[in-house]
């Protein structure tokens, strides 16, 4: 009777072991709208989930010759874009199809990848972790090393309560850490919360921004996540974008619209990579030629902007730059969890 | 989003009308047949289609949901591979008197759109699209020299969720048995797969692996592949 009395007492105290990760809550950033649906609905974000997502994230083993991570084309400290590469490398030196994006406020998102073919988050990685031209590796062999590894069953146990390594568990930790990635600190946020204030440039750069710009990479995301065909034309990989997708063609050429976040840190520019600068870019909208077929109609209006505009506006843009995010110990690899939100 | 929504609703709405009645259940074991030309389906045979092409199976699997006498469902989903895994049993309310036995051939568009699953719906099985989400609700992968591919390799992934792109189908077949068999035996006729409301032609179409208008066609071929045989 006193051994029942005192295992209760021991359930009641919580002094015996039990599974019970640490809520990591994801905080909306002050003035954000809510993500249009909830990606951690039926994953908890944890601490114990993200550092295994984070861990995941980093380590080589995800692919097929075992040095290939996330992290060789989603790089730390150019906001997890591929820093100066129009196409990543992938395995054994080969190419990928597409320029590999930053990540950050994923959880905002509807669709992912450049065509939006992917519909949720926990889905995304599967395609880069199969895919022969990147980490190509086989789900059945990326479990088997995982279990044989001593490092994982331990962390799979404090995220998910027991040692069971499954392409689900895998998934799902990898999404606690893409989607915990929030970059709301640059100077421009800091604007909107009264802390700082835009130069004078900057801020006629803004208006600029609002006045051609803002339609599409919408405040405060800086994208509204939908599709455009911005009049690029058919790319030597013959890339149909969106129209591979949904096979309709009316969506040929059209792909999605990229956040225009720290953009200083994730060059080059395009879905294909092909321009180099920014400037580039600001010069190349500057030109289109509006009689393009299937070009969004957005775009047949000529966007005038003398070279100093052009100046103006590059200089807001830089003031989307997030270095608080870049150097968040919290998604550098290793094991530092110390959010504060 | 909408349309992950409405389903779930519905599959809500569905599963808590079911909760209420509480009918007889009883395990049943339902064998799935395989045939070509009227023989067994075996991975070294050959067969031909009615369109007078010469082929062998490689592989052939599908998923099944929503099994069930009449009214009353089942909601778990089997996935059925025709040389591995060709029975399932399930619980199922037996039916009081005949009617039609009923399941979709398919993955429901609710775990097409909700995120990483497990069990049958694991991606593991090879059943599922990376680059453009969900499930491949039937697959058929073999040789024929009526290809055109380079390697004579012909391959059906027929999945779709959306819209007009929907590839899940509703089968009803006809049951007249009212004894309490604990055993159904279903034909699984690849000959129809062929020739049907569409035909799909191996050397016109050797591969199907996006949703779209050929999918939806060889979709719709799905219901003339199923029959009861009545023991």
């Amino acid at each position: 009777m006193a051994g029942i009395l005192f295992l209760v007492l021991l359930f009641f105290t919580g002094a015996y072991e039990k599974y019970g990760p640490t809520p990591l809550p994801f905080v909306v950033p002050k003035g954000w709208p809510q993500p249009p649906t909830n990606i951690f609905a039926s994953n908890p974000s944890t601490r114990e989930g993200f550092l295994l997502g984070k861990t995941l994230f980093y380590d080589g083993n995800l692919s097929r010759d075992s040095i290939t991570s996330c992290a060789s084309c989603h790089q730390y400290f150019a906001a997890f874009s591929t820093f100066e590469h129009s196409f990543s490398h992938g395995i054994e030196n080969r190419f990928t199809q597409r320029n590999a994006p930053g990540l950050f406020n994923l959880a905002w998102k509807t669709s992912y990848h450049w065509d939006g073919g992917v519909n949720h988050l926990e889905v995304q990685a599967l395609g880069p972790i199969t895919d022969t031209n990147e980490m190509g590796e086989t789900l059945d062999n990326l479990l088997l090393k995982l279990r044989n590894n001593p490092q994982y069953p331990p962390l799979f146990k404090a995220a998910f309560g027991d040692t069971a390594i499954t392409t689900k568990r895998l998934l799902k930790a990898l999404a606690q850490f893409t989607g915990n990635l929030v970059s709301a600190g640059s100077k421009y946020d800091q604007v909107k919360n009264g802390k700082d204030s835009f130069l004078p440039y900057e801020q006629k750069g803004y208006e600029i921004y609002k006045q051609y710009c803002s339609s599409c990479h919408s405040e405060p995301l800086f994208t509204n996540d939908k599709f455009s065909n911005n009049g690029l034309g058919l790319n030597k990989l013959n890339d149909l974008g969106r129209k591979r997708i949904t096979g309709l063609s009316r969506d040929s050429l059209q792909f999605k619209i990229p956040s225009l976040r720290n953009l200083k840190l994730t060059p080059p520019y395009m879905h294909d990579g092909s321009m180099g600068y920014i400037t580039q870019v600001i010069n190349y909208y500057t030109v289109i030629d509006s009689s393009l077929p299937q070009l969004d109609p957005i775009l047949k209006k000529p966007i005038r902007l003398s070279e100093r505009n052009k100046a103006e506006l590059l200089a807001f843009l830089f003031t989307l730059t997030d270095t608080s995010f870049t150097k968040n110990k919290n998604y550098a690899p290793g094991e530092h969890i110390i959010f504060r939100h | 989003m909408n349309k992950c929504l409405t389903t779930f609703i519905a599959l809500f709405m569905f599963t808590s009308y079911k909760a209420q009645s509480q009918p007889d259940m009883q395990k049943i074991v339902i064998h799935f047949k395989h045939v070509a030309n009227g023989k067994s389906l075996h991975p070294d045979s050959v067969y031909q289609n009615p369109l007078g092409e010469t082929y062998s199976v490689k592989k052939l699997k599908y998923y099944l949901s929503n099994l069930g006498f009449n009214k009353q469902v089942n909601t778990n989903i089997s996935l059925i591979d025709a040389f591995a895994t060709d029975s399932i049993k399930i619980m199922l309310p037996y039916p009081a008197k005949k009617g039609t036995f009923n399941f979709q051939l398919g993955v429901d568009s609710i775990y097409n759109c909700s995120g990483a699953q497990e069990g049958v719906l694991d991606p593991l099985n090879g059943m599922f699209w990376t680059w453009n989400t969900g499930y491949i609700n039937f697959k058929l992968e073999g040789q024929s020299d009526y290809a055109t591919t380079k390697t004579k390799h012909f391959e059906y992934h027929i999945g779709g969720y959306t819209g007009k792109n929907k590839t899940m189908r509703q089968i009803r077949l006809p049951y007249a048995g009212t004894d309490r068999t604990t055993q159904l035996y279903i034909l699984v006729n690849l000959d129809n797969f062929w020739k049907g409301q569409s035909d799909i032609k191996i050397s016109t179409t050797p591969v199907i692996n996006s949703p779209g208008a050929i999918a939806k066609s060889a979709a719709d071929n799905f219901s003339g592949l199923f029959s009861i045989i009545q023991q």
